[in-house]
């Protein structure tokens, strides 16, 4: 008798235990949860982030401070940030927002892949004040970018620490920016057709037709305006996009047995009669092939 | 049930909700992945207000420049921006810094909203 009270007395512990550990976990996850107040970027909402995106690419368009604006999209904690760049503005082309609002997106994604402001920087700005994701920017880092815009001198660059207080920079910049790449295309000048090469490769997208425009010393070129006409439509896209291919990158699908007719706006340069290559495969089988399109300004 | 048998039930409830506050508070709370940037740190914040500064200085958009403060909260675009001038010149801001910022400040304090005006 004794032995069946103890075993009830303890199921009463033991229930008591687990109610009192329910209304516990009731009242911390739904009645009082913890509330954050201090959050960081990299917990904002997706559309936020765009948002917060369109604003570093702003900024950047501003200050062309490359090494604060690779600090700034780091701390949305992407895994790719560049790619991010380009799939936001692909995203807002896509959904017709004007090219205006798109470009700074599409330079700073090129920037970054290229490692250097394409204009020289106005007034350089410190970082410092910039908040702290978690990591640093050291000189190998931002070497190139600093190399592209300032005149290199044979004193190591300092290390830069993004602080999360912000405070008065220990290191003066005291380096005069000098102009040297622009790679933004010459206004007006109009783009020749320098290569017209067949791409057979069955693994590849059938159709592709793919374009890099270069300026006349050969570097390539982002925000140029291509436009593919056809008999049923037309279709326009800019250079740029897919900085992981190239500044002057841009590609296009065709059909087979659509003849296209291709026009670079700026330079009024018209490329008529495209059509995608037929390929044949090492068991004879013919696929669509692709075309690639190599432009060169004079 | 007897008075002993009854406290012991009780302390067991308790040490099951502090367990359970534990828990829920410490161990593993509730993580927010979908936030808004109104509850962003100070300094994120200053930071935000501090680019849409920048963009500022270079196209004078005032309109958009008040539609990018907005999604910081309910506060006018000029009382972001003050407060965040405050911040920039407590925490040692650089001088091109307050600049962008002033200047931002001028264009909210001044800033109409479009349609106000024209009912």
């Amino acid at each position: 008798m004794s032995r069946l009270n103890l075993r009830s007395q303890t199921l009463q512990l033991i229930l008591a235990l687990l109610i009192g550990l329910g209304l516990g976990l009731v009242y911390s996850w739904f009645l009082s949860p913890v509330t954050y107040v201090d959050a960081n970027p990299a917990i904002l909402r997706a559309d936020f982030k765009d948002q917060y995106r369109v604003v570093i690419a702003a900024s950047y368009e501003s200050t062309h401070d490359l090494a604060r604006a690779r600090a700034r999209l780091e701390l949305l904690g992407d895994v790719d940030p560049v790619g991010e760049l380009s799939a936001q503005a692909q995203r807002m082309l896509g959904a017709g927002e004007p090219f205006d609002k798109v470009r700074p997106l599409a330079q700073l994604a090129t920037d970054l892949n290229q490692g250097f402001a394409s204009i020289p920087t106005p007034t350089p700005f410190t970082a410092l004040n910039t908040p702290q994701g978690g990591f640093t920017i050291s000189a190998t880092e931002t070497q190139t970018e600093e190399a592209a815009v300032i005149e290199a001198t044979p004193t190591p660059f300092p290390t830069i620490l993004f602080e999360q207080t912000p405070i008065t920079p220990s290191v003066a910049e005291t380096n005069t920016p000098r102009p040297t790449f622009t790679p933004n295309p010459e206004p007006g000048a109009p783009f020749a057709l320098v290569g017209q090469d067949t791409v057979c490769a069955p693994a590849s997208q059938p159709g592709l037709l793919q374009f890099t425009l270069m300026d006349s010393r050969r570097r390539e070129i982002a925000g140029i305006e291509i436009i593919v006409t056809w008999n049923q439509g037309e279709d326009s896209f800019f250079t740029g996009f897919k900085p992981e291919l190239g500044n002057g990158y841009a590609d296009f699908i065709m059909q087979a047995d659509t003849v296209y007719s291709i026009r670079i706006v700026g330079g009024e340069t018209f490329i008529p009669n495209i059509i995608a290559p037929a390929c044949t495969d090492p068991n004879g089988v013919e696929y669509l092939g692709g075309l690639l399109l190599t432009f060169q300004q004079p | 049930m007897t008075s002993p048998n009854l406290i012991k039930l009780v302390i067991a409830a308790l040490i099951g909700i502090a367990l359970g506050l534990t828990y829920g508070w410490v161990i593993d709370p509730i993580e927010y992945t979908d936030i808004p940037p109104n509850i962003l740190r100070d300094d994120y914040r200053a930071d935000y207000v501090l680019m849409v500064a920048e963009a500022y200085q270079s196209d004078a958009d005032a309109e958009t420049a008040a539609r990018r403060l907005a999604v910081l909260g309910s506060e006018s675009p000029a009382l972001i921006t003050t407060s965040t001038l405050e911040y920039a010149n407590a925490n040692g801001f650089t001088q091109d810094e307050i600049t962008a910022l002033q200047n931002l400040l001028t264009a909210m304090q001044t800033y109409q909203p479009q349609g106000i005006n024209n009912p």
